[in-house]
């Protein structure tokens, strides 16, 4: 077991130094390009903490998902349709109660687009991986045709929403560009703290965990596996959908086209490390936050950013094989 | 004409996903295996030409493949996490090598072989596997790991082994398939796959995991995006149809299928097992 795992850890990083020494490139010098295009300056952590904060609620909503055995890979699909709700609803109140509703409604849009992937899982027996595959496409060219036609920015050569009005964004806790930091990232602690409560006190996080662990016997147990299936990912969608929102609200004001690049799927990432605690969920958020903006540092010291996503493949597949090895049937 | 070469790609990942599905391993990983293969034919075809291009490529998304086998097979991990993990590793991947070496393919004009041959093992393909699938030992095999790795174990049949050569078919196809992309449009560029991959698995399911019915599956789906590409927004008896619906249209007919609307439930039986 441990010979595996070292085996797999220097043998991803030989491949990355590999590549980069391939490329003319110095392991090192990347590395601390990386490191200080992240960390290096008040401006870069704040800007590591934005990317943050999409990562940690998203990969909170895989999170609760795999805690119940579900692969919500559709949270990218959530997310956006989360987002466009947000927006759509900010743009017509554009007060601190529209910012409130704005939050609610892209939760309830998230719930909803993970309804039918909650529902053939649980009464068709459909992988839902698959099911939320198909409605991430889905919801990629639905949110396309709306900011593309009904919900564009009139004035605007793109295709995006008009922006939203500042009373309605998200507040800052600490505004001194270039730092910054806005309270969405104290939501996604607070949303942490409750999913550990949730799944540590109430029956219904117990139930959920113990569907995750082993559905036969939760089901001799006398619990409904199907309704706790269902209610998980809903749970998932909503906090999904929440990411989108807080997106929106907090940072980019507005929706667009390509909104997401690929939160959701890096969300999986995030929750793949983190494992089987909630509060784990944000030192690997933070890490993919540092990944994601070091990468763009690096992206213009002329190594293409597609390095660090890379290195997150096999961040995942280390940490799959360190902690979701099957248990041997067969020897 | 437009039909088939748009349906050519599909059909190739879709028998990709049918020699490694039906052994029982889920791959959505052809998306990231067709997209590394159509990259390395892009960056190797200028130099070792059209044919020295595609078997790179196919050596490139083989051993994508055999990743996914390993992680699976031996270390056993979860098909799903791997998959999203080799996607990952594909775009990225793909991404990084193209920005740094794609300076020779980037002039376009890649050679490439003539479409009539892409066609051909396209169509001929589907038949060959009902009838390898059906007629012959190591079909049945792969149909029974596929079932019940356990039972099949019992039998003597190791699954290890039979989905080893699954996957190593699965790496063939997709490799052929991402370089028809690029022999298709003449160039590569980032994440040219454009989910492409996850059609392919969406007819597969489709077909109810059946050669020739994923065959005529993509057909259908190609056919879609023919109307797409002709129509670009035009209105069908006075009503403007936004070009996104026929792109998602091939989506929302699995999920249907998905819920049991469509016919039988046709899921191989040991998908995800050990």
């Amino acid at each position: 077991m441990i010979w595996r795992v070292i085996a797999l850890v220097t043998g991803a990083l030989a491949i990355l130094a590999g590549a980069l020494l391939v490329a003319h490139e110095s392991p090192i010098v990347a590395v601390q390009t990386l490191i200080h295009g992240s960390l290096g300056s008040p401006a870069a952590i704040a800007g590591t903490l934005r990317e943050t904060t999409p990562l940690l609620i998203a990969g909170l909503a895989v999170f609760i998902a795999l805690r119940a055995g579900l692969f919500n890979i559709g949270v990218e699909g959530q997310l956006i349709m989360g987002a466009v709700a947000c927006t759509f609803v900010a743009l017509r109140i554009p007060n601190a109660l529209g910012m409130i509703l704005g939050l609610i409604v892209g939760m309830i849009a998230g719930a909803l687009w993970a309804l039918p992937a909650g529902l053939i899982k649980a009464y068709r027996n459909g992988h839902e991986v698959i099911t939320t595959i198909m409605l991430n496409n889905v919801a990629l060219y639905l949110t396309s045709a709306l900011v593309s036609g009904p919900m564009k920015d009139k004035t605007s050569q793109d295709t995006a929403t008009p922006t939203v009005d500042a009373a309605t964004r998200m507040p800052w806790v600490y505004n001194h560009p270039p730092v910054q930091a806005n309270c969405a990232l104290i939501l996604g602690v607070v949303v942490a703290i409750g999913l550990a409560l949730w799944l540590k006190k109430t029956v219904a996080g117990y139930e959920l965990q113990a569907v995750g662990a082993n559905p036969t016997a939760a089901k001799f147990a006398g619990i409904s596996t199907q309704r706790v299936t269902l209610m998980a990912m809903l749970v998932s969608g909503a906090i999904g959908g929440l990411a989108g929102a807080v997106q929106v609200l907090a940072y980019e004001g507005r929706f667009y086209s390509g909104f997401s690049p690929g939160y959701g799927f890096d969300a999986l990432g995030v929750a793949l490390l983190a494992g089987t605690n909630a509060f784990a969920v944000l030192p690997a958020s933070l890490l993919f936050g540092i990944l994601s903006k070091g990468g763009t540092a690096l992206q213009v010291d002329g190594v293409p950013k597609g390095i660090t996503t890379v290195v997150l493949g096999f961040l995942i597949l280390i940490a799959a094989v360190i902690r979701y090895r099957k248990v041997n049937t067969v020897a | 004409m437009l039909t088939i070469a748009l349906s050519a790609p599909l059909i190739l990942a879709a028998m990709g996903g049918f020699t490694s599905e039906r052994g029982g391993v889920i791959n959505i990983a052809l998306e990231g295996m067709m997209l590394t293969a159509a990259c390395v034919d892009a960056l190797a075809a200028p130099k070792f030409g059209p044919v020295g291009g595609l078997l790179i490529a196919i050596v490139a998304a083989t051993s994508m493949s055999l990743l996914h086998w390993l992680v699976t097979q031996v270390y056993r991990i979860d098909h799903v996490i791997s998959g999203m993990a080799i996607n990952a590793v594909a775009a990225g991947g793909t991404n990084f090598l193209f920005l740094k070496f794609g300076d020779e393919a980037r002039k376009g004009n890649l050679p490439s072989l003539p479409s009539w041959f892409f066609y051909t093992i396209a169509f001929v393909a589907p038949v060959l596997l009902l009838f390898y699938a059906r007629q012959t030992k190591g079909g049945l095999r792969l149909l029974a790991v596929g079932s019940d790795p356990d039972k099949a174990r019992l039998m003597g049949v190791q699954p290890i082994r039979v989905r080893f050569f699954g996957l190593l078919a699965t790496g063939v196809f997709t490799g052929i398939a991402g370089v028809e992309l690029v022999a298709y449009t003449g160039v590569f560029t980032d994440n040219m796959t454009a989910g492409r991959g996850y059609i392919a698995l969406a007819a597969l399911i489709l077909g109810g995991w059946r050669a020739v019915p994923a065959l005529l599956a993509c057909l259908a789906f190609g056919f879609f995006s023919a109307i797409q590409v002709q129509l670009q927004g035009t209105a069908i008896l006075g009503v403007h149809v936004p070009t996104e619906l026929w792109a998602a249209l091939p989506y929302l007919v699995t999920i249907i299928a998905l819920a049991g609307f469509l016919g039988k439930n046709r899921t191989p039986a040991g998908l995800g097992r050990h």
